[in-house]
């Protein structure tokens, strides 16, 4: 073998080491979004929801003195905004406590993709696996009306939420499920609903107020906890 | 010995691979998967670089390695070398991240980093029994 061809061999390598540790440094596992290691947030929020109690659309003890009605629509940027930023403070500080407890709303206002992952949260409702399936939704939200809401999409939700896709799809047209559907609806249109994230905070004896806050986690935890005294 | 078909079959092969899984990670579907991490591993950080999914930077190279044989000369069979050796490399650091950080193994990245080597393997042998002047 020629002496020049181990020359280049070595050149190869020695590029080779060069542009790989670049990419290293420069990228893989180094951005920002969320990942499924460490503290992520996704990481956080899947142990966030063990051991909460959930019974069909209420995350928190049932006894909880106050109630935060949360209405969502899947394809909603804010409301993953939300879900990614404040839900995790607000399970710790006001839920786990026993303060405060959420109920899920879902409402179709962004368009007929909504439904088909709004009945598929709903039939996780029957699994006590809601509210995990909806951030499992969010973590894969595609844009607006782009038809990112697939069977496929669902299964895969289901799966890292622990729950059963193939029962989730199988009761995703239930008559059970579009009586929920519609009652949300009802609700949503009985509140004159503006859009999607909207809060209702209710306190014993009192009338449900509409909550207007921030969607990060201590703007919004400042807001809750001032709605609530 | 003419290594180029066996490299170009090779690079087929991995790219296969890798546009499955680019197509999994826009079409936002989970991957088939037997090893019951792929999920994981394809939604985690390590899955991106600089916002772009390696699986799409992974075919991207497989294609250029093909179009590396279909050049005779070392200059081709240089780049080729280079480019299966970035990618055995960068293959190692993803299969550290699966092993440690992730903690969870895909079968496409192990499929993936089977064919990578025998990639690098062929290219570097390639590079160094090619015809050319000295």
């Amino acid at each position: 073998m020629h002496r020049n061809r181990l020359l280049l061999l070595a050149a190869a390598v020695a590029a080779a080491v060069i542009v790989v540790v670049v990419l290293i440094a420069v990228g893989a596992g180094k951005d920002s979004k969320q990942t499924v290691t460490g503290s992520s947030p996704r990481s956080t929020h899947a142990q966030l929801f063990n051991g909460v109690a959930q019974h069909g659309a209420t995350l928190g003890s049932p006894a909880a003195p106050a109630t935060l009605t949360v209405f969502e629509d899947p394809q909603c940027p804010f409301c993953r905004e939300w879900n990614e930023n404040a839900l995790a403070s607000v399970i710790v500080d006001f839920v786990r406590p026993g303060k405060l407890k959420l109920v899920y709303r879902g409402v179709n206002i962004i368009g007929p993709n909504s439904e088909q992952g709004l009945r598929a949260i709903y039939a996780a409702a029957q699994q006590n696996r809601l509210w995990n399936v909806v951030e499992a939704l969010y973590d894969r939200q595609g844009a607006e009306n782009s038809g990112w809401i697939t069977n496929s999409v669902i299964r895969a939700a289901a799966a890292a939420a622990g729950a059963n896709g193939d029962a989730i799809l199988a009761a995703s047209s239930s008559p059970s499920v579009t009586a929920q559907l519609r009652a949300a609806a009802r609700e949503a249109s009985a509140i004159g609903l503006p859009g999607t994230p909207t809060f209702i905070v209710q306190r014993p004896l009192s009338k449900p107020q509409r909550l207007n806050a921030p969607l990060d986690a201590s703007g919004f935890e400042s807001a809750l906890a001032a709605a609530l005294r | 010995m003419n290594l180029r078909p066996a490299i170009a079959a090779a690079a087929v092969a991995g790219g296969g691979i890798a546009a499955y899984l680019t197509y999994v990670h826009y079409a936002h579907v989970a991957p088939v998967c037997t090893t019951g991490g792929c999920e994981k591993v394809q939604t985690s950080s390590y899955a991106e670089l600089g916002g772009v999914p390696v699986a799409l930077l992974g075919l991207l190279a497989y294609v250029a390695v093909l179009a590396t044989t279909a050049v005779r000369g070392v200059a081709a069979a240089f780049a080729g070398a280079v480019l299966g050796l970035v990618g055995v490399a960068f293959s190692g650091y993803l299969l550290w991240a699966q092993l440690d950080p992730i903690g969870a193994i895909c079968q496409w990245c192990l499929g993936n980093d089977v064919v990578i080597s025998v990639v690098a393997v062929l290219c570097v042998g390639r590079m160094l029994t090619e015809p050319g002047p000295e």
